[in-house]
């Protein structure tokens, strides 16, 4: 019931946000790049429950009805359903045979900005698809997966309960970390109630902290060499009781494990992978996403958004795994990457397991190495976005907490008598500052994030019957060459599929005449081809290279005009008559 | 007419085993085995219970058997497994038997130990051996692309012989490289052109090349064998593997089941996977990788000795290699869920030994052959045979060879004292499970209500309570040890809960405390898989 009632708050909250900023259209001036006057009114500088994501995407489903279709595709661990939005123009093609966009967000619940800029970039396609030709070209082509949230139990938990930044990234499975057989029984508690757990610290005469005389937010380390005239204190670790009496506090927080180590790419069991559940997508939410991709064999690209550092990430996720990476790839990698970097400045781009961490199970490792789709991971938000110069360390945080931030972001230390402990303080940043984008900037990072998989969605193979030539044989026999191209820069198979077959072949059709042969040709001006002996009508074409194009040719017998199909699985579909 | 023919034989077995329930003289079908298991489940009420995990996508249901002592979860289990290999019949009736001779003759078991028997994994594989069409399978019914080529299951078997076996063809061909072996011409090999040997012949399985590809039966009816659909060493894009591990309702099933069984100390799959016969082999350099492909050092050593109880049990020796390729069940149950991990298939042909007249042949098949001529076994092998085959208009083709099943399931005749010999020796393991005892328990008063307790907790089980693999993994349970304080004690020194990793077999750990107050505390020590002991100390 509870839940209910909230939901319908939530959808009362946004008509009536609706009709405070329904003003007249004659009082706007259009922003370059922002849609000017949207059917659905979202604030991009706040963060959405997965009650309130779900609500928007169903307004946005709702206000465009021949742009979306929404969709639960699976149900969480607590039963909330994962709301998918499949955007193109329904009017146009065949919607799943067009070449697939997959974007999540939201995997590591603590990660929130993913739920924001997939809802910002399902907003922005179905709000600009009249005004601007770009989006109007590509949603005519290409097919846009977005799941918002791809953990919404423990997105809400990170919102709604006690946590870090850095808490709960987990999903909601209830697990046994300190092996006493008892589940999550010792998770944070936020003593001084101020809905983030921060730290607690007590004083104390052998301490090695002081407090920071220039500035009372902050604690120093003593040295070796100092001589202190002021208070000391300890770190007592995070803010939380012992729960369950064993003599330790917070060891057993909700969850824990990892859903992103959780993938059936090269996936390994916790103890040589810590975070891995049971089996690859154990993870319900996980097992939901998989399937959903697997009955999608036109997905071509995909995008999964964490937080953070300002990273753009390619696998392989474990350095025993660099041989899946081959180099044709790597080059079709390099290139998207690098002008994302372009786009998102204070990004960099990187690989997971030589500048991050060597990692099994994860996401962007299962979507190359198992389907074959060109995969990045962003890591949103970095400390460079506070002042546009370098990413800086914590005592850049603090300065800009109070710069930007005004003291929004810090709970200011305060005395609380601890079970335990007893006379303690406790104090730190608010869970929503260092890794969740401050809401002045969030619609920027949104957007710049948005500008990236587009471009990453635009070099999705574009295929077209550039020309079919005919040439008279005799005897009433013909030779029909057809010329597919492919207009961007992936390959209808990436090089990884290619070498173990993952996705079927290209299929390129004949129709009206009587087909006598059928051959790919290798070399036009020697003459070099390659014939398919069985069922010759239709030609298997193993890949349709990127900026590139195939040739094929067949014999036929009487007939007049043909026509010539082209059938990727991630290519799509593409018909041509004759002239 | 032919669906109707399978009804009635598979009805006649169905009458065959509720008249004469334990002594059947074939192989049990799923259906047979299912209305057997209902009748044990329902004559033992107390100490058995048959739930269904799932059904496959073939609608057979995968069974769990739990044997106890009508409270499962108290006691340390071991869960037995069978139908691991589709084409594996014996393990169906291994795993089967084995309920049926502890609930008749070794009940008295159940009061220490809780079993957990899946009598049969692949369930849409083994009906192939009851069909009318006889191959080995160990596919389930799920619909694939064996060979990625776009279409599904468009190049299966054909019986060109009309003899209800899939066997092989043989076509005379120069550029084939397949010759008749010398010591039984009957068998075809390849042929070595390093020896100087000059192929003769191209084989390939009995059938039709359907799509024209050049492969024979390459993508016929299914699917994903349960055995290499795991996590270890997985496969990727293989026929039979999946599309990724784990992906199929039964492995999922069983996995969600037995990762829910705290008490699991160990794990026994008759299966083409076996270290029983001869132990797996500790190799430090691949035991120190992060990707973890050795067996570790103690439980190497552990593994030699159960391996030599069981050659002592089962009197059988010349066991072949290891028939796992990776993703298979066995090394899933050892390498990702730490427990002690036991295989075998239970059978195979003894080796013909020959003598100055009658020479064994040294190829395997060859060998085999001796010895089921020897044993009497007249249907070993389909004589070559002559056919008219569309994919090689003008030549010669024959069909024939050693028929399936038959090197991995032995006549039924001899199944009865290979199930006997393995729960004996399953009954021996069992007895070694590790069992936690409180003892030499020692109260010194040091004086102004102060006491110093001390006592050794003993393992008095002669297997470890973790295996070393299991040390390492989150899902083996550590030893909980924890003091229950009355109203007015306090812990002056020593620990209220501590976790122990592992005691191993036959040893002990000594623990102690300095304890405030008077009164009754009782001391715990435990963990699902060693069952708990406790006593209670009056200070």
């Amino acid at each position: 019931m509870k839940s209910y009632i909230y939901l319908m708050a939530l959808v009362v909250s946004g008509l009536m946000s609706t009709t405070v900023e329904a003003q007249n259209v004659n009082d706007f001036f259009r922003a370059a790049g922002s849609p000017h006057n949207p059917k659905v009114k979202i604030a991009f500088n706040k963060y959405y429950t997965s009650e309130g994501l779900a609500a928007i995407s169903k307004q946005i489903a709702e206000a465009h009805p021949n742009l979306v279709k929404r969709q639960s595709i699976g149900k969480s661990t607590q039963g909330r359903d994962i709301w998918m939005l499949a955007i193109t123009d329904y009017s146009v093609g065949d919607a799943n045979r067009k070449p697939g966009f997959y974007v999540d967000g939201n995997i590591h619940s603590n990660e929130i900005q993913g739920g924001e800029i997939c809802t910002y970039t399902a907003w922005y396609l179905t709000e600009s698809f009249s005004d601007v030709a770009y989006i109007k070209e590509m949603l005519k082509d290409r097919i846009f997966y977005i799941v918002p949230t791809i953990n919404p139990d423990a997105r809400n938990n990170y919102m709604k309960e006690g946590n870090t930044a850095h808490s709960p990234r987990s999903g909601m499975i209830a697990l046994d970390d300190d092996s006493d057989g008892l589940f999550d029984e010792d998770g944070y508690d936020d003593l001084d109630g101020d809905g983030s757990i921060t730290m607690m610290r007590r004083k104390s005469p052998n301490g090695n902290m002081i407090v920071d005389p220039l500035d009372p937010r902050k604690m120093i380390q003593i040295g070796p060499d100092d001589i202190v005239t002021t208070q000391r204190y300890e770190y007592l670790g995070s803010e939380g009781l012992d729960n369950d009496g064993d003599g330790r506090i917070n060891e057993d927080v909700p969850g824990y494990y990892d859903p992103n180590r959780d993938w059936g790419w090269k996936w390994q069991p916790d103890y040589v992978q810590r975070g891995a559940y049971k089996y690859p997508f154990s993870v319900p939410e996980n097992r939901a996403i998989a399937d959903f991709v697997l009955s999608r064999p036109n997905i071509a690209g995909a995008q999964s958004f964490h937080n953070s550092g300002g990273m753009i990430l390619r696998g392989p996720g474990a350095e025993e795994d660099v041989a899946t990476y081959n180099r044709a790839d790597v080059r079709i990698y390099d290139a998207i990457g690098k002008k994302g970097a372009e786009l998102l400045p204070g990004y960099r781009y990187m690989t997971v397991y030589k500048d991050l961490y060597s990692v099994f199970g994860g996401e962007l490792d299962w979507f190359y190495g198992s389907r074959g789709v060109y995969t990045f991971t962003n890591e949103i938000f970095t400390g460079f976005a506070y002042y546009k110069n370098k990413d800086g360390d914590r005592d850049q945080a603090y300065k800009a907490e109070k710069d930007l931030l005004l003291g929004d972001g810090f709970t200011n230390w305060n005395a609380y008598n601890h079970p335990t402990f007893g006379a303690i303080e406790i104090g730190g940043f608010k869970k929503n500052v260092g890794r969740a984008t401050p809401g002045f900037m969030l619609e920027e990072e949104a957007h710049r994030n948005m500008v990236f998989t587009f471009y990453h969605a635009h070099h999705m193979p574009l295929l077209s019957v550039d020309s079919i030539t005919e040439k008279s044989l005799g005897n009433g026999l013909k030779e029909i060459t057809a010329i597919i191209k492919n207009d961007r820069l992936m390959p209808t198979h990436a090089s990884q599929d290619l070498k173990y077959k993952i996705e079927r072949p290209d299929y390129i059709s004949i129709s009206g005449a009587n087909v006598l042969a059928g051959m790919i040709v290798d070399n036009d001006d020697f003459n070099i081809t390659t014939e398919q002996k069985n069922n010759p009508s239709k030609i298997k074409v193993g890949n349709i290279p990127g900026n590139d194009i195939v040739k094929v040719r067949w014999i036929v017998k009487g007939g007049g005009k043909v026509t010539i199909a082209v059938d990727s699985a991630k290519g799509g579909l593409v018909t041509k008559k004759q002239n | 007419m032919k669906p109707k023919l399978l009804y009635i034989l598979s009805g006649w077995f169905l009458i065959s085993s509720t008249t004469a329930l334990f002594s059947q003289n074939n192989y049990r079908t799923h259906h047979t085995v299912t209305a057997n298991l209902k009748t044990l489940a329902a004559k033992n009420a107390s100490n058995a219970t048959l739930v269904s995990l799932t059904k496959t996508i073939g609608g057979k249901d995968i069974w769990v058997l739990t044997l106890s002592n009508g409270k499962p979860d108290s006691n340390p289990a071991m869960a037995v497994v069978g139908g691991v290999d589709g084409s594996h019949v014996l393990g169906i009736e291994l795993a089967t038997k084995f309920a049926e001779n502890v609930l008749r003759n070794h009940k008295d078991v159940l009061e220490n130990t809780t079993f957990y028997i899946f009598p049969n994994m692949s369930p849409d594989a083994s009906e192939q051996y009851f069909s009318t069409l006889k191959y080995e399978r160990q596919a389930n019914a799920k619909k694939t692309d064996d060979d990625r080529d776009g279409e599904t299951n468009e190049d299966g078997f054909e019986d060109l012989n009309k003899d209800g076996l899939i066997t092989l063809i043989r076509i005379e061909d120069p550029t084939g490289d397949y010759m008749p072996l010398e010591e039984d011409p009957r068998i075809m090999v390849k042929a070595d052109s390093n020896k100087g040997e000059k192929g003769t012949y191209k084989v390939f399985s009995e059938g039709i090349d359907n799509d024209k590809d050049g492969a024979f039966n390459e993508d016929g009816v299914g699917g994903v064998y349960f055995n290499k659909n795991f996590t270890y060493d997985p496969p990727y894009f293989k026929s039979g593997a999946g599309e990724h591990p784990v992906s199929e309702l039964e492995n999922r099933a069983l996995l969600d089941f037995l990762y829910e069984r705290w008490n699991l100390y160990s794990i026994f799959t008759f299966g083409p996977a076996n270290n029983l016969s001869e132990p797996l082999k500790y190799n430090a350099s691949n035991a120190k990788k992060r990707v973890v492909s050795s067996i570790l050092e103690n439980d190497a050593k552990l593994n030699k000795q159960l391996s030599e109880k069981y050659t002592k049990i089962i009197k059988a020796k010349d066991a072949p290699t290891s028939g796992t390729h990776g993703g298979g069940f066995f090394e899933w149950s050892y390498f990702h869920f730490g427990r002690i991990a036991l295989s075998t298939p239970g059978w195979w042909a003894p080796k013909f030994e020959g003598d100055s007249i009658n020479k064994a042949p040294k190829n395997k098949d060859a060998n085999f052959l001796k010895w089921a001529e020897q044993e009497n076994i007249s249907n070993a092998f389909v004589a070559w045979k002559s056919v008219s085959h569309p994919d090689f208009p003008n030549k010669k083709v024959e069909v024939g060879g050693i028929s399936p099943f038959i090197q991995k399931n032995p006549p039924y005749a001899m199944v009865d004292s290979i199930a006997t010999k393995h729960t004996a020796f399953i009954l021996e393991v069992v007895k070694m499970q590790p069992s936690l005892l409180f003892t030499n328990l020692k109260e010194e008063q040091l004086g102004s209500g102060l006491t110093r307790i001390t006592v050794d907790l003993h393992n008095q089980g002669m297997l470890p309570t973790h295996t070393e693999m299991g040390t390492k993994s989150r899902w083996v349970r550590k030893i909980n040890i924890t003091v229950d304080l009355a109203k007015g004690q306090e812990i002056i020194s020593g620990k209220k809960r501590q976790l122990i990793s592992n005691i191993d077999e036959d040893s002990t750990i000594h623990l102690s405390w300095l304890i405030k107050g008077k009164g009754k505390l009782s001391v715990k020590a435990g963990a699902p898989q060693t069952g708990t002991n406790e006593i209670t100390i009056n200070l």
